[in-house]
């Protein structure tokens, strides 16, 4: 029954595309109810399984066989796959339902529903997938379709960029990714997770910092992570649905998988720790100062993936996962509340110029103070079941003490920057020109923000009700320590809260050298964007014309030789006739002689 | 010249050098050479002008200097050995001390200087004798004393002796030097197999003389003496012109002709003694002088430089020189391949 109830998820979506009738209104409502018949139809397997706690594998399909590797199609469907799937399809039938209104003019919205809907099914791919062949099939294609979704308005030269960037970014994860396929290949023959896990190699190090990369690339940690912010130039939806619940989450969902083999390796451990601490305090410094909303949204939701890295690093996956899982409804839920925003306000994306929208949009403000407050870590909101834990345990945990500081620094700027985006497009006056139309009344709007309302505030306590705790949670902890999250969560917020108030009194005046740091972002990108490919460029200019054509082919040999042979002959054939001179050089050489013979 | 002087001359310079390879006593030999060296004076002076009576000057100082040093050698042997034998000069100071003087008289660097200065200020006939019969007298003498030298030396004095040769050569466009030049590069080759195969000097020796007795006979029947001139030999001799070409091809040692068989066999006594390095360079080197061969060449028979078409059709005069020995000398140089294994004659 299991297998036959997640085969069906899957494939309702597909039969969706087959039919491509793309003349008709009637296909995106296809879509959508075939989503959410998905959803509903997915539920089934996800409460087997909280009722019975069986895990199942489901292999079918024989692919090949290249020498001794059996490739065939294979479905994992255990903890991880189980929960993600349904919370995904529910985010995904959302925002369908939302970018029915928010798309309602484009023309060719029939083919941006067969994106979305071509990009969920690669995502269930990755995440159901049992062998690591099945996996990069689905990590490929997600990569592909958020190429295709970013560049969306492929006339603005600013999305095409941003897609390349994207695009570009997740190759070099991808090398990782190979790396760590070839290793396994070589070691263990085989692509199966069952394998892996119970062959428990020794020296894993090598292909989990394959895993580490890809990841790196994926979820966009920090030196792969200028990708992120630059794909806000896709549409609000694609910005939801890729880049703050499903897409993002690939990368960390892979290193949650092999959490069988980083258990055992602590480098590897130590550096993803490390790598989401810095990713975390970076993106978080940078979102501080951003002007754009939806900027701010992506860095916050890097930052959050770094926080997430961070929990992998102290051993932790599942509360990961968990962590995942809830972000994924409160982030879409900011996403879709800022897109109806901007498009209530004409596609005004500025925060300076948006204000006092409490009274005008009641329910998206509700929706994006909840969202903030669940963001945040607010206690019994959703984040508070994720978000607790994780500051909990790694107060109690024996690791890098600079990470530890870094991350409860950063969760404090998650705050900050939160109550940045309350204060600056919700309170105040109204800094918008007076003609914006500004209304809620479509349904298409207002009702998958009212679910994703009820999902952010109920799911986290549903979620870790109905798991299993695989290690021990802390129980006892001094109060002060307990306290922690909460006491940098609320500091962040009088601080910016504080801070912005003032801004209405102060004149703005040079900004300092750390508000260009975090306005540009670090530099990051526009040092190595320009540096890279420079480098490169010559380099292989050079080695191609200087080295190779005119040094190699033209100087070394030919007019080397021939301007030694001339200095020579000149030098040998220049005598002057005088024979004291040569008497001399007699003289000398004889004496020589004699020594050498001697 | 006077013919009863200069039949006396020539008989006095035949008889010095067969006093030299004749004796077993030094003192004879050195008396050899110093006749040889006393009547190839009036020889190179034939032409009264100043620059041959440089040349001849040049030449009459250096012999003179290497004789000394000879004779010097003598006398130390004498001293610790108490002989004149020349098979058995055990004295190394003895022994390298005349190997340098003898080296002297033949112009192997590095003490080469003397040879293109005085080969260019003499005329042609008196260039050919003083670079092949010259060398017959002291080679004779290095072949018998040379085991108890240092082979370190002659090793470095031939190397040496091939580098300047080819590297002054290629400066060159009057054909005396170039001649001078060559000479040095074979005396190079000469030295070198020494210590090996004594037989093998002996025979690049002989083949050395056939050659360059032919290129010198070529040049004088007409009357070419540099490049320029050599351009125009084409119109006059044309059958000359074409031997000249495959002679200076033997001489630089090219396959088919019989300039190759020497330094094919010497290559091959080297490598067989285990060293690499020094038959590698010696070749590689011999291409210097290849080149400015292929000069000449190009320059005499296989271009033709742009005249008027007055000088293609000259007036042919009897020819006044005698060219009784040039066609075997010729056919000697160029085709003496075939004969290899008869080498086992002079052994």
């Amino acid at each position: 029954t299991l297998t036959l109830t997640s085969l069906i998820i899957l494939t309702l979506p597909i039969i969706t595309t087959l039919l491509q009738n793309n003349k008709t209104n009637c296909f995106l409502y296809i879509t959508k109810t075939a989503v959410t018949y998905a959803f509903a139809i997915s539920l089934i397997p996800t409460l087997l399984f909280i009722q019975s706690n069986q895990e199942a594998y489901i292999s079918n399909w024989h692919w090949m066989t290249i020498h001794t590797l059996k490739l065939s199609m294979s479905f994992k469907l255990d903890f991880f796959s189980l929960t993600f799937m349904p919370i995904a399809l529910f985010i995904t039938w959302s925002i369908m339902e939302f970018s029915l209104w928010y798309m309602h003019s484009d023309p060719h919205i029939n083919r941006f529903f067969k994106y979305l809907l071509l990009f969920l099914i690669t995502m269930l791919i990755l995440v159901s997938a049992n062998n690591l062949l099945q996996l990069f099939m689905g990590w490929e294609g997600v990569g592909i379709m958020s190429f295709l979704l970013i560049s969306w308005w492929h006339g603005r030269t600013d999305a095409n960029t941003a897609a390349l960037q994207a695009m570009l970014y997740n190759r070099i994860g991808d090398m990782g990714f190979i790396m760590m396929m070839a290793w396994f290949t070589i070691h263990l023959n085989s692509w199966e997770f069952q394998q892996i896990f119970l062959t428990n190699p020794k020296n894993t190090t090598l292909p989990l910092l394959g895993l580490l990369l890809a990841s790196a690339g994926k979820s966009a940690q920090f030196g792969l992570h200028p990708w992120l912010p630059s794909a806000m130039e896709g549409p609000t939806p694609v910005s939801a649905l890729l880049h703050s619940s499903t897409m993002v989450m690939a990368g960390v969902f892979t290193l949650i998988r092999f959490y069988p083999l980083m258990e055992n390796n602590l480098t590897i451990q130590t550096s993803t720790l490390c790598l989401g601490a810095i990713t975390t305090l970076f993106t978080a410094i940078c979102a501080l100062t951003q002007n754009d909303i939806k900027k701010i949204i992506a860095l916050s939701t890097s930052s959050q993936l770094g926080l997430m890295m961070v929990t992998i690093g102290i051993n932790q996956p599942h509360l990961a996962f968990i962590h995942m899982c809830t972000h994924a409804f409160f982030k879409a839920m900011l996403f879709l509340s800022s897109g109806s925003i901007i498009h209530n306000l004409n596609n005004e994306q500025d925060i300076r110029k948006m204000g006092g929208l409490y009274k005008t949009m009641p329910i998206t403000s509700t929706a994006i103070i909840i969202g903030s407050l669940a963001l945040t870590g607010m206690p019994f909101l959703t984040g508070f079941y994720s978000k607790d834990p994780i500051i909990e345990t790694a107060n109690m945990s024996y690791i890098n003490t600079w990470a530890l500081l870094i991350t409860l620094i950063a969760v404090s700027m998650t705050a900050s920057y939160s109550t940045r985006i309350i204060f600056f497009a919700l309170l105040g006056q109204p800094r918008y020109p007076s003609l914006a139309q500004i209304n809620e009344n479509n349904p298409y709007l207002v009702n998958p923000i009212k679910r994703l309302i009820l999902g952010s505030i109920f799911m986290g306590f549903l979620i870790s009700m109905n798991t299993i705790p695989h290690t021990t949670p802390q129980m006892t902890m001094p109060p002060h320590l307990k306290f922690m999250a909460l006491a940098v969560t609320l500091l962040g917020f009088t601080v910016a809260t504080e801070l912005n108030n003032m801004t209405h009194n102060l004149m703005f005046k040079q900004p300092s050298r750390m508000h260009t740091f975090s306005t540009m972002l670090g530099y990051y990108p526009t040092t190595i964007h320009r540096i890279l490919p420079y480098l490169s460029l010559t380099m292989s200019q050079n080695l191609a014309t200087t080295i190779m054509d005119s040094i190699w082919l033209e100087k070394m040999i030919p007019k080397n030789l021939t301007t030694m042979q001339k200095t020579a002959a000149s030098l040998v054939s220049n005598q002057k006739g005088l024979m004291k001179l040569y008497f001399l050089s007699f003289l000398l050489s004889i004496t020589l002689g004699l020594l050498i013979a001697l | 010249m006077n013919p009863l002087a200069l039949s006396l001359i020539l008989t006095t310079l035949l008889a010095g050098t067969l006093i030299t390879m004749m004796s077993s006593h030094w003192l004879t030999a050195w008396m050899g050479l110093e006749m040889n060296m006393l009547t190839m004076i009036p020889i190179l002076m034939k032409t009264t002008n100043p620059r041959s009576t440089e040349a001849a000057t040049k030449y009459f100082m250096t012999q003179a200097m290497a004789s000394m040093m000879l004779m010097m050698a003598l006398t130390i042997n004498l001293m610790y050995s108490g002989q004149w034998s020349i098979t058995k000069m055990t004295n190394p100071v003895a022994s390298n001390m005349a190997l340098m003087a003898l080296m002297t008289k033949l112009g192997s660097a590095p003490f080469h200087f003397w040879v293109p200065e005085v080969t260019q200020g003499v005329e042609l006939t008196p260039g050919m004798i003083l670079l092949t019969w010259q060398k017959l007298a002291p080679l004779s003498l290095l072949y018998q004393m040379a085991t108890y030298t240092n082979t370190n030396l002659i090793y470095l004095s031939g190397l040496l002796s091939i580098l300047i040769g080819g590297w002054g050569g290629l400066n060159q466009t009057q054909l005396r030097k170039i001649l001078a030049y060559s000479s040095i590069s074979h005396m190079g080759w000469m030295l070198i197999i020494l210590p090996f195969n004594p037989t093998l000097t002996l025979l690049n020796l002989t083949i050395y003389i056939m050659l360059t007795l032919s290129i010198f006979m070529i040049l004088t029947n007409t009357f070419t003496t540099s490049m320029s001139s050599l351009t125009l030999m084409w119109n006059k001799t044309p059958a000359m012109t074409i031997m000249l070409m495959t002679t200076l091809l033997s001489l630089g040692g090219l396959p088919p002709l019989s300039g190759f068989m020497p330094k094919w066999l010497m290559i091959h006594e080297l490598t067989k003694n285990n060293s690499i390095i020094m038959p590698l360079t010696m070749a590689i080197m011999a291409l210097l002088n290849m080149y400015f061969y292929m000069r000449l060449i190009y320059y005499s028979s296989l271009t033709i430089l742009p005249s008027t078409n007055n000088m293609k059709m000259t007036w042919r005069f009897t020819n006044t020189k005698h060219t009784m020995t040039l066609p075997t000398l010729i056919t000697l140089s160029n085709m003496l391949l075939p004969l290899t294994p008869m080498i086992s004659m002079l052994e």
